[in-house]
């Protein structure tokens, strides 16, 4: 079977723009047999191999199961529309990239969902790899599909495609899912039914199936209900206690392309103490816990040896809340200085932007700043809990010019709750102070030719966040204010960039839609839907053209204010934050009073009931 | 000296990793084998290492060159096993030297090539094809397309094998900075002159590469 294809393979390989996406046989990619004692898991990441292979997550958890001698883990990524053309062409199904062997041969298939709009590259990979798309339609010869990552805590649009989710930090269930499924496999009569049974009672685990979704006659959710003992009421989130003693892999894969983040990723923490009311990892990942300064070195120092990569870059959602960043960052520029390493520290906050450290790592390399006040104005940044000021914009960018920068980026959102067209002509006041700032340094000490660039994303509400029962802007009223900034915007110093409203709409769509979407889906799939991350491919005819068939609007998802006491399609999903929380951050928010990040006082999330990490320093 | 010229073979999936992320692969085996490589002065230093010939992707080869710089005095075997215990699968470094050509001398390479398809009564017309004098093709350069004679660029061409499903040869085409073809070019211009035959698989090996000179022709090395 396998000798066939790679002949297959090799042939269209030759016809394909950048073949080394389909190659496999990176340095550190991990050869093994499948057997009839192995548990086979495809890990499929619903986008380009330079895409997927850039992600953290997909690296760890490929690692910890070949670790495991009884697992086989290979990776599958959404082939580009050329391969595909061609795969179908020569009658070749999607393969994994190891062994070239059909996805569909192996046990688990495991997608991770960063994001909504690859949804369609889901199901376009389902397709591809002739697995049945929707769950109740799978059998005995077809594999299990799950999917984890941050879209998975409300998958309600794949909740009839999917057999389960994994909820959280994967690092331990995911083992607890091949125990279990060679358990079940030795089980006189295992039923795929049986295998659903026995997994839904692992803490972290989610089976659609066994939970039944009544609607009201307004299409609001009225109840949803475990119909089995197997399920329980509300699924509760995994995370790891100890990220010093957990699995870290350190033989990274090394691809042969360039792809997006082609360096070392070094996770120092996970979770923010910050908890700015937009965003979503703020408030799924708490509580935050970091790993230590010797471990991080051990790590670094490690991998470095195992890749050759020429650039490292500390990963967490914000560097500068790391509890000892100087002393970290001193020790891996012992590490990494001798060995020519580039280190890059991104998320550094405005607010403790220190001179001292950006001298550090500029020894090394300047790269470019990235600052993102997200708001323009102080009353909309306490709206949205952005503890940022704009004397530490105009401070932090005075160090950044004096160090020799010339090159701001400043990150927006617009059609945040609230928001007035005041907050957004206060996007251009201070992109235009930073640019003062600038000019008032004497010119011996700023390089020459300043340039800002100001981009704004469309604000989409998302689950688990105080501004999940927030109606999002209407795209006629994010164009006008995207049009109204680029006329606000008059100096040529400053040039802005902005995101497609119709994307956004749909983010907002998926992000909050219960499982009657997963219809649409397969709608979207059939009308050609895929690679909607990808302008040249994105369209927005096809996806509404989805929704008609299905009668459904979308605008119910993404417009309407919701209120408090209305049962949400993830009311059944525990992520540790309470919804009491959600309830007094929303109330905060809508009167401009801000909350105080986890380390100066605790606001009582809930997140404490882990009982690790920052509720307990 | 200090420059090392590294001789070495990259097949299998390995022909389909190209020349810009060949060089990566290279500096990264260096750096993992802990190599004294010596790095180029200024703000943005990289290792000092140049290919001789580029390989089309999609090519596989048995002799592939590239000079590298490590510190005076490192020793051949040091370079070669450092190399071949760090190299990602499908690259295999054959062996270490002095250089004694130079790069530009470079005139012409050699592959093997098997070309799969129901040849039939088109067997012999391959050779028919390689016996013309003159096959005017557009060949695309960096100043645009030109027509040339394909023969100009085709110094040699055996038939080594000949079956109903299985053509094999020998070519030595035009390669270096002067006059260079790929052969995927000849092959696919052979492919159209056959029409409506089509080729099933084609599969490509660089196994020799030569240069001149004083108009004697020398192994490459």
């Amino acid at each position: 079977m396998r000798e066939k294809y790679n002949e297959k393979l090799e042939k269209i390989l030759c016809a394909v723009q950048k073949p080394a996406r389909y190659t496999g046989n990176e340095l550190n990619s991990v050869h093994k047999e499948k057997t009839a004692d192995t548990v086979s898991f495809a890990f499929a990441f619903p986008d380009l191999y330079e895409i997927g292979m850039s992600h953290l997550g997909m690296k760890i958890l490929y690692h910890m199961l070949n670790e495991r001698p009884d697992t086989v883990c290979e990776r599958v990524f959404a082939p580009w529309t050329d391969m595909e053309k061609l795969m179908q062409d020569n009658d070749i199904p999607l393969l994994t990239l190891e062994s070239h062997t059909p996805v569909r041969e192996f046990d688990i298939v495991g997608f991770t969902l960063q994001y909504e709009m690859s949804y369609s590259n889901v199901i376009n990979m389902l397709a591809l790899s002739r697995i049945p798309l929707r769950a109740r339609e799978r059998g005995d010869s077809d594999p299990f599909v799950c999917v984890g990552g941050p879209c998975a805590y409300n998958c309600e649009p794949l909740a009839d495609i999917i057999d389960f989710a994994v909820l959280g930090e994967g690092e331990e269930v995911n083992g607890e899912l091949i125990d279990a499924y060679k358990e079940w496999r030795a089980e006189e009569t295992p039923t795929r039914e049986s295998y659903l049974e026995k997994i839904a009672r692992i803490e972290g685990v989610y089976v659609p199936s066994f939970y039944d979704v009544e609607y009201n006659a307004d299409n609001t959710v009225r109840s949803i209900t475990p119909n089995r003992d197997c399920a329980p009421t509300k699924i509760r989130k995994r995370i790891i206690g100890d990220l010093d003693s957990v699995f870290f892999p350190e033989k990274l894969i090394v691809p042969f392309m360039d792809i997006v983040h082609d360096r070392i990723m070094l996770e120092i923490f996970r979770g923010c103490i910050r908890g700015c009311r937009f965003c979503q990892a703020g408030y799924i990942y708490r509580p935050v816990r970091e790993k230590s300064v010797d471990r991080l070195c051990e790590i670094a120092a490690n991998s470095i040896a195992a890749t050759g990569y020429e650039e490292m870059s500390i990963s967490s959602l914000s560097t500068s809340d790391y509890t000892r960043l100087g002393e970290l960052v001193d020790g891996l520029l012992d590490i990494t200085e001798e060995k020519r390493i580039n280190l890059s520290l991104p998320s550094l906050r405005v607010d403790n932007f220190s001179m001292e450290l950006m001298e550090k790592v500029q020894k090394v390399k300047k790269s470019g700043l990235t600052f993102a006040p997200e708001a323009g104005t102080q009353r909309l940044r306490d709206v949205i809990n952005k503890n940022v000021r704009e004397e530490d914009l105009v401070r932090t960018a005075g160090i950044a010019f004096g160090g020799g920068y010339n090159h701001i980026k400043l990150y927006f959102m617009i059609g945040l709750p609230t928001e007035t067209y005041d907050d957004v002509a206060g996007i251009n006041d201070l992109a235009r102070k930073v640019v003062d700032v600038y000019y008032t340094l004497p010119k011996e000490q700023r390089k020459r030719g300043v340039s800002i660039t100001v981009s704004t994303s469309s604000f989409v509400p998302k689950p688990f966040t105080p501004f999940q029962w927030e109606p999002q802007d209407r795209m006629e009223t994010l164009v006008d204010k995207q049009k109204f900034l680029k006329e606000k915007i008059t100096t040529k110093t400053i040039s802005y960039n902005w995101h497609q409203s119709e994307v956004s709409f749909l983010e907002a769509v998926f992000a909050k839609g219960d499982r009657r979407l997963g219809e649409v889906l397969i709608s979207a799939y059939k009308n050609g839907c895929k690679f909607d991350g990808w302008n040249e491919y994105f369209s927005y005819e096809k996806w509404m053209a989805a929704f008609k068939e299905n009668n459904i609007d979308p605008e119910f998802y993404a417009y309407r204010k919701i209120p408090y006491d209305e049962v949400l399609p993830w009311e059944h999903i525990d992520v540790g934050v309470t919804k009491k929380f959600l309830i007094k951050e929303h109330e905060k928010a809508m009167k401009g009073v801000t909350t105080p990040s986890c380390r100066e006082k605790c606001a009582g999330c809930g997140a404490a009931s882990f009982e690790r990490g920052v509720c307990f320093e | 000296m200090s420059k090392y010229r590294i001789k070495f073979s990259k097949t299998g999936m390995g022909k389909f990793i190209s020349h810009l992320d060949l060089l990566r692969a290279f500096n990264r085996t260096v750096t993992r084998a802990g190599l004294p490589v010596r790095y180029t002065q200024g703000f943005n230093p990289h290792q000092i290492m140049t290919f001789a010939l580029p390989l089309s992707v999609g090519t596989e080869s048995v002799t592939e060159f590239v000079d590298i710089d490590f510190e005076d005095g490192t020793d051949f075997d040091e370079i070669l096993n450092g190399l071949n215990e760090n190299f990602p699968q499908d690259l295999h470094a054959v062996s270490v030297s002095e250089p004694v050509y130079k790069a530009k001398d470079i005139f012409a390479a050699e592959y093997n090539v098997s070309i799969g398809a129901d040849f039939g009564e088109y067997g012999k017309k391959v050779s028919d094809f390689f016996a013309q004098n003159e096959y005017m093709i557009l060949k695309k350069s960096k100043k645009g397309e030109k027509e040339v004679n394909l023969m100009d660029f085709i110094y040699e061409a055996e038939l080594l094998k000949e079956s109903a499903d299985r053509v094999d040869m020998r070519l030595v085409l035009a390669a270096g900075g002067e006059k260079n073809i790929k052969p995927d070019l000849v092959l696919g211009s052979l492919e159209s002159s056959l029409k409506p035959l089509k080729f099933n698989s084609v599969y490509v090996c660089r196994t020799n590469i030569f240069c001149k000179i004083q108009e004697k022709v020398e192994n490459f090395c």
